[in-house]
């Protein structure tokens, strides 16, 4: 038998082998791309990198936020292999028994999801997400651990930062940063685990400005997780870029002394440049520093304590606290009352006291005395005559259109609206409209002389102190405001847009001068509600108000803005519980204002007089 | 009888720069593979590509020692020099393992492995007794003879344990069906028992019924399934292994052969036909255990490297880590690949695919350069065998076809499981590319077994038929 044809067979056989192979390597290496995105699993890792958030700036260029550099331990539990956790329990310093129960917090933190359709429940946690194992280390505690990390594959560090603040004033306006929620990492594609979120003040309202942009880094790892080096030279990487820095209208120097003269006080002060609308300071007191909430540590330690304090520093009072505005509502009757033309500026109303009580004084023959006095009785005349205008026959219809229009008049002045500044916890205090008074008294059933006590700032009105400080602009300006806003310019950029449009009173500017004119009387002149405010060299143009109070003594209240011509500052102050308001307020206010226009105060004993004063009503 | 010619001038040179161009590749791939940045001399000794580079030139000197002996001293030393690798194998089952096997005989990393080199010794004695045969004279003798041949090192490389070496010695087998020295005269004997179907006289019937290709068939097919389990969905418990499924499709293959027969075949040949159908279910069964067996048997070691190497690993890609793992460095390397010293999974440096160096060298090879590369590298060792099989053929003695076809079969089991494993065609079972792969045994041996051939070719017109 021949066996020489048995070559064809084997080469046959051969020649089939290689066209097989070809076959299949052609289809895995050129048609099938699910091998590539293994590879890509397998060798490749997407690092993000999230820059430091913006710096911030006051008015002169002071940094008052700033970055500090931390270091996350992060954990990625797919990645971690034969962990010897009583070798990584002594490298990071806990007990074995804490890294076990680390691992089962960081699970149970993330909590479960019960689905609708099938009523399951499975844990959010996911093994192959990376989460912060330890949070917020040191340099010099993260070079104790880092060189170890690679016999500790899923253990990486990761470089954070963390805010400071060189200043450590206007803690309420800055707010703080702290850990996103599940929510709000579902909700945003930039947040992770151990992200922070700015949760009040600028921090919150300017998130997106502040956080900037991402950088992703993919590198190449090996099977045991290190690094090799980055993937392609780098070619798809995109670098970190931190947001622009933004410049605030905030004076920190003015905010600290601010923060210096309401200690052991509760109040707040809120100063505004007039012609631009950006706020100077604004003072919340009791506050906190606003070290005392920079990351996880510190706020877990800190917070509640801020909350639980009696005196309530985290909350937001010349923002959120609404409060019966008194005697400095008068302004805008005066205004309104002119404007309306039931009275003149030479309007003049006997001091009655009947319906109203008043200090003693001599009535006032116009407008501009019966500010510099602050007559009660006259501005119950001038507000009867503003809601009572005798259009109706009926009285109660007469009321119900004259307030109508008193309250539009006054929403002009930004009152009982809410002022959209750039902040979050704004709240609008309340000017009463028809609709108010008809859920009180019913329809038609309530006229003038149900609601007067809103002619002297009492009763159902309330303004918060931003308010009040906005209408001491509105006084400086004649007639006009921006909306009070903290952020000058991000970047290059200037202010929003929002606060670049000028919002214009229903009053007429000529209407101003009289009232001004009382205002600089009552700074300025013998028999004036507040002598203590006068500072030498500079005409402050003011106006006091002493607001009851069903709780407690009265609110002591003062507005003001000065120079007289071309203000630079407009300024609320509004002390709780202090008495009258040319006591406390009045000579606060001058302080600030001498303060931020002469740089130095010209009265020491003035200054140490509220340095030293212990109202009764701080715990 | 024509004088000899010159050693050169009678040299095969396709075969010699296919084989040059090989082991080139081979090297530039370990120097991409294992690149140190800190020793980029790419000779430098301390390093793989330098050592490699070593054994070349180690290489070369014993091919040119091989060209100064006379090509006839193998056939009249066959025996001693089969009889030498035999008892380095024995020795070696002496030595302390390393990695589970004793299959390294001397000190450190300067050892050899005689399983290498086994081969050599095995194919000069199988060419040396199937050439002093008579063809006409076949006999149960001389088969279990030239089995036997065969059989002494397998077994010794089973004690070891190598299952990839062992595996590669079946190569022998088509060596022997090649010179009709197989099993066919029991297959026909089966087949032609069948009335009505004579392939006795037949192309087909002589050249493909062989039961080696039925072997082969059934091994190959047993060994891909050996490592699975079959669930079925209506019952989730029930997890079969994979060999029950070889078994259970052989049953049906002959039971429905056997109804065929039956409807066929007049009533009193059907009680031959039942027989006929058990013992070939019986005997395919008993193959099919015996492949399965042995790769369980001889797997664990290969899978305990793989573990040493990266540590228990939870993983996607679980029991088929390394498979898997060689699958997505090939199979990302594209149309053009990633680029020379690019590969990101498969270098030593990220290290995902474990020996990438050594058995799994085609990974990186294919993640560098892609299907252009790959498609290369098939159509170079294609032509390399088939020019080897060229060769055979043009021998005048037997003994020179016979071994050179044994270099052939060794080369072509080598390349097909080898770039097998990494493309799901081949069980994982790590034996080295021929020419290709890290390690101076491997290409020692490869290189012996080429220059005799090429010794013995260029005096193929000295020699009578």
């Amino acid at each position: 038998m021949n066996f020489d044809a048995r070559k064809y067979v084997l080469i046959t056989f051969i020649v089939i082998i290689g066209v097989i192979y070809t076959l299949k390597l052609f289809y895995m290496q050129v048609v099938d791309d699910s091998w590539k995105l293994r590879a890509q699993q397998i060798a490749e890792k997407r690092r993000e990198i999230t820059p430091p958030r913006a710096v911030v700036f006051d008015r002169n260029g002071n940094k008052i936020i700033s970055n500090k550099t931390y270091y996350n331990l992060m954990m990625v539990e797919a990645d971690i292999e034969n962990l010897d956790t009583a070798k990584f329990a002594r490298l990071i310093g806990w007990t074995m028994e804490e890294v076990r129960q680390r691992f089962i917090d960081i699970r149970e933190g993330e909590g479960y999801y019960t689905s609708p359709i099938t009523g399951k429940t499975t844990s959010n946690y996911q093994r192959v997400r990376a989460y912060p194992f330890m949070k917020e280390l040191t340099a010099d505690e993260i070079s104790h651990i880092a060189p170890h990390l690679d016999d500790y594959p899923g253990f990486f560090e990761e470089v954070s930062s963390m805010r400071n603040y060189p200043y450590s004033n206007g803690a309420n306006i800055l707010g703080y940063l702290s850990e996103a929620t599940r929510e709000e990492i579902e909700a945003d594609n930039f947040y992770r685990p151990g992200s922070v979120i700015g949760r009040a003040g600028i921090e919150r309202f300017y998130e997106k400005e502040f956080r900037g942009k991402k950088g992703v880094h993919y590198i190449v790892t090996s099977a045991l997780n290190n690094t090799v080096g980055s993937f392609k030279d780098g070619k798809y990487d995109t670098a970190a870029v931190q947001a622009d820095p933004i410049h605030l209208g905030l004076d920190v120097l003015l905010q600290g002394y601010g923060e210096e003269l309401l200690k052991n006080k509760k109040g707040c002060i809120v100063a505004i440049e007039p012609s631009t609308g950006e706020i100077l300071a604004l003072v919340s007191s009791p506050n906190y520093d606003p070290n005392l909430l920079v990351g996880n540590r510190l706020i877990k330690e800190n917070y509640p304590k801020l909350v639980q304090d009696e005196n309530k520093p985290l909350f937001p009072r010349p923002l959120a606290s609404e409060y019966p505005p008194g005697s400095i509502f008068k302004l805008a009757q005066a205004l309104i009352g002119m404007q309306e033309g039931v009275i003149t500026k030479d309007t003049g109303f006997p001091c009655t006291k009947s319906l109203v009580g008043c200090h003693n004084h001599p009535s006032a023959q116009n407008v501009t005395q019966a500010v510099k006095m602050s007559c009660n009785p006259y501005f119950y005349y001038v507000t009867r005559r503003i809601v009572q205008q005798d259009h109706f026959k009926n009285d109660w219809e007469d009321a119900e259109w004259g307030l109508n229009r008193w309250a539009k008049y006054m929403n002009s002045f930004g009152f009982g609206l809410r002022l959209e500044t750039d902040i979050t916890g704004l709240r609008s205090g309340r000017i009463p409209n028809s609709e108010y008074y008809d859920r009180w008294y019913g329809h038609h059933r309530w006229q003038f002389s149900t609601i007067y006590s809103i002619a002297i700032g009492q009763g159902e009105v309330t303004l918060t102190p931003l308010q009040m400080a906005n209408l001491a602009a509105i006084m400086a300006n004649r007639g006009w405001f921006y909306t009070p806003h903290f952020v000058k310019s991000i970047g290059e950029d200037g202010p929003l847009p929002q606060f670049r449009e000028k919002h214009k009173t229903l009053v007429d500017p000529i209407h101003f001068p009289p009232v001004i004119e009382g205002m600089r009387a009552v700074v300025e002149e013998a028999g004036g509600t507040a002598r203590l405010a006068r500072t030498p060299g500079i005409t402050i143009c003011g106006k006091t108000g002493t607001a009851q109070n069903p709780h407690g003594k009265d609110h002591s209240i003062f507005i003001a803005f000065a120079p007289m011509d071309q203000p630079k500052i407009a300024i609320a102050v509004f002390i709780e519980n202090a008495g009258f308001g040319g006591t406390w307020a009045a000579p606060i206010a001058s302080l600030m204002i001498e303060k931020y226009i002469k740089g130095k105060i010209s009265d020491p004993a003035k200054e140490e007089r509220i340095l030293n004063a212990q109202l009764s009503n701080f715990q | 009888m024509r004088k000899s010619q010159s050693v050169t001038g009678s040299l095969d040179w396709v075969l010699v720069a296919l084989y040059a161009s090989l082991m080139i590749m081979g090297v530039a791939t370990i120097y991409s593979v294992a690149y140190d940045p800190e020793h980029p001399n790419i000779f430098d000794i301390s390093q793989k590509y330098g050592k490699q580079i070593m054994w070349v030139g180690v290489s070369m000197f014993l091919g040119f020692l091989v060209f100064l002996i006379d090509s006839d001293i193998y056939r009249k030393f066959a025996l001693p020099i089969y009889l030498s690798v035999i008892s380095l194998l024995v020795i070696v089952l002496f030595m302390p393992p390393i990695n589970g096997a004793r299959a390294w005989l001397g000190i450190g990393s300067m050892g050899i492995q005689p399983a290498e080199f086994a081969k050599i010794g095995t194919a000069i004695l199988l060419a040396r007794y199937l050439s002093s045969l008579n063809p006409k004279q076949q006999s149960v003798r001389s088969v279990l003879v030239a089995n036997l041949i065969l059989l002494v090192p397998m077994a010794l490389i089973l004690l070891q344990p190598d299952a990839g070496t062992f595996v590669v010695f079946t190569s022998f087998l088509f060596v022997m069906y090649r010179e009709g020295m197989t099993y066919d005269p029991i297959v026909l004997r089966l087949v032609n028992a069948i009335p009505g179907i004579k392939f006795k006289e037949t192309w087909v019937g002589s050249h493909f019924i062989p039961i080696l290709f039925v072997v082969v068939f059934l091994s190959v097919v047993t060994l891909l399934l050996s490592n699975t389990t079959i669930e079925f969905e209506s019952f989730p418990d029930l997890k079969l292994k994979g060999i029950y499924g070889v078994l259970s499709f052989l049953f049906l293959f002959v039971l429905v052969g056997y109804l065929i027969m039956r409807a066929i075949f007049p009533r009193r040949e059907r009680r031959r036909a039942l027989v006929i159908a058990i013992f070939a279910f019986l005997f395919s069964g008993a193959l099919s255990f015996t492949v399965d067996f042995a790769f369980q048997k001889l797997a664990p070691h290969q899978k305990e490297r793989i573990e040493l190497v990266l540590g228990l690993k939870e993983d996607p890609d679980g029991e088929d880590y390394n498979r898997n793992r060689a699958m997505a460095a090939v199979g990302s390397g594209g149309l053009l690949g990633k680029g020379y010293r690019k590969a990101s999974v498969s270098s030593l440096r990220t290290n995902h695919v474990p020996e990438s160096e050594t058995d799994f060298i085609f990974c990186p090879y294919a993640e560098e350069w892609g299907f252009a590369g790959t498609l290369l590298l098939v159509v170079l060792y294609i032509a390399l065998l088939l020019r080897i099989i060229k060769i055979a053929e043009r021998q005048r003695s037997k003994f020179n076809r016979v071994y050179a076809y044994s270099v052939a079969m060794i080369l072509f089991y080598h390349f097909a499981i080898n770039i097998g494993m990494n493309i799901e065609f081949a069980p994982v079972i790590g034996i080295p590319l021929p020419f290709f792969s890290y390690g101076g045994s491997s290409m020692m041996s490869f290189s012996i077994l080429m220059f005799i051939l090429l010794k013995l070719d260029s005096q193929r017109k000295d020699v009578l038929n």
